[in-house]
């Protein structure tokens, strides 16, 4: 740089003037930029990677809590079953309560809102079953666990794009 | 729900070594499962449907029914399907069909027959029915929608199993092929799955959109009724209705992309 000054005199400076002028514009379109980027939250992949690493180890849990509860739901073993049920369905709370702060994806806001009321209804057919289960009415568990498969599909849907796997509803965790 | 048939005979025994089912099966009740449940996988997006008919069942036998499964395949922004290199079609259960009795009809029957004249050749294996729509894909030419009825009939496969040939037919423009679905059974919550690899020779075919197939059929076979497909609906004594992972659609795609989708389905208990 010293150098090339030298050899160019007035107009080296001036040409000084003008690289570090496109310098600071450059580096002031890409601070503008960053700042944009961190003002519209992640990309829709890194907020599903973001939340599959949140929902991987409690889908995982939730199979682990309800091994057996077939066999309990033949037995008639009612109390056990709830009892399942009620730790798989606190599980499912705490993963809505951990993923639910997570920034997300500016252009899917309304989707992920959807969504979010989704899971929300899912808890509560959970605590549903558990209590219908406990009471000892079988045919009210049965309806709960109808609109719990079905709000669950629909939950699916709303996020189908986004190719969630530990995220998305999945019949078979639940037995 | 547990489905079972009498591959060799009385169909009880059978009925009890079926395979399981989930877990909230035993809970749940019937309403609001109508649609059908999508799967997407970068642009692709399949969807599965169907029901057993009737809903109500014995929860100790099997009883006679019909299986409805329909399919859709789309992609996302629009753009043309990726060419369909086999379908496997799974369901919950194992020993699930009866054809002792049944006719067979050879493949070679179906060859360039028109429905009817597959009809007309093999009445006596008729399985199943529905529609199938694909795209047709022609070179220098814009794509155009194919819809084709669909006739299925008892089939042998080579080793001597059981199959199911799909014959398609569409009138416009006229063209008439062969699904060849070969049936296994196997341990897991889909013990009966029925498997057919689309050849290339099939040509612009395999690049299907949707399909409806029902399969059911009741004969007499040494002076009683038989059924192709049977049904129970096993849940304890205080339940009277239950779900269960009921089929699984697997599609694989060229350069081996699979993508696969379950329904959950309900049955009603019938004393």
């Amino acid at each position: 740089m010293n150098a090339g000054a030298g050899r160019f005199g007035t107009r080296g400076s001036r040409a000084r003037q003008v690289a570090a002028t496109a310098l600071l514009a450059a580096l002031a379109a890409l601070t503008a930029s960053g700042i944009a980027a961190a003002e519209g939250g992640p990309t829709r992949s890194e907020y599903v990677a973001q939340l599959e690493a949140v929902c991987k180890p409690d889908a995982l849990a939730t199979q682990k809590a309800v091994k057996g509860v077939k066999d309990d739901i033949r037995a008639e073993r009612l109390a056990v079953a709830a009892g399942k049920f009620s730790a798989a369905a606190k599980i499912f709370a705490g993963t809505v309560r951990k993923i639910s702060p997570v920034p997300r994806p500016p252009a899917d806001q309304a989707k992920l809102a959807k969504w979010f009321t989704y899971l929300e209804q899912q808890e509560s057919y959970l605590k549903k079953i558990v209590a219908a289960l406990r009471a000892g009415s079988t045919i009210q568990a049965q309806r709960d666990t109808a609109r719990f498969v079905h709000n669950g599909n629909l939950a699916n849907n709303t996020v189908l794009a986004f190719g969630f796997n530990y995220c998305s509803f999945k019949f078979s965790r639940f037995g | 729900m547990r489905r079972a048939a009498a591959g060799g005979g009385a169909w009880g025994a059978r009925a009890a070594g079926l395979a399981a089912l989930a877990v909230v099966a035993a809970l749940a009740a019937l309403g609001g499962l109508a649609r059908g449940e999508q799967v997407q996988q970068g642009n692709l997006i399949v969807s599965l449907d169907g029901g057993i008919s009737p809903r109500g069942l014995p929860r100790d036998r099997p009883a006679p029914a019909a299986v409805s499964l329909s399919g859709r395949l789309r992609t996302a922004d629009g753009s043309p399907l990726p060419r369909l290199g086999g379908i496997e079609l799974a369901l919950a259960g194992r020993g699930l069909l009866f054809t002792r009795g049944l006719p067979l009809c050879p493949r070679q029957r179906l060859r360039n027959a028109t429905g009817a004249q597959a009809l007309e050749r093999c009445a006596g294996a008729l399985v199943g029915h529905g529609r199938l729509r694909a795209e047709v894909f022609v070179p220098h030419q814009a794509p155009f929608a194919v819809h084709a009825r669909l006739l299925a009939f008892n089939g042998r496969a080579r080793g001597g199993g059981v199959a199911v040939w799909v014959h398609a037919f569409s009138a416009k423009p006229p063209v008439s092929f062969v699904l060849p679905f070969v049936v296994r059974h196997r341990p897991g919550a889909f013990g009966t799955a029925l498997r057919a690899s689309l050849p290339r020779s099939i040509g612009p075919w395999p690049h299907l959109t949707s399909f409806e197939m029902t399969f059911g059929r009741r004969y007499r076979y040494r002076g009683a009724f038989r059924s192709y497909l049977s049904a129970s609906c096993p849940l304890p004594p205080r339940f009277t209705a239950g779900l269960f992972p009921f089929a699984r659609a697997t599609y694989t795609f060229a350069g081996k992309r699979r993508l696969a989708t379950t329904i959950v389905r309900g049955c009603r208990a019938r004393d």
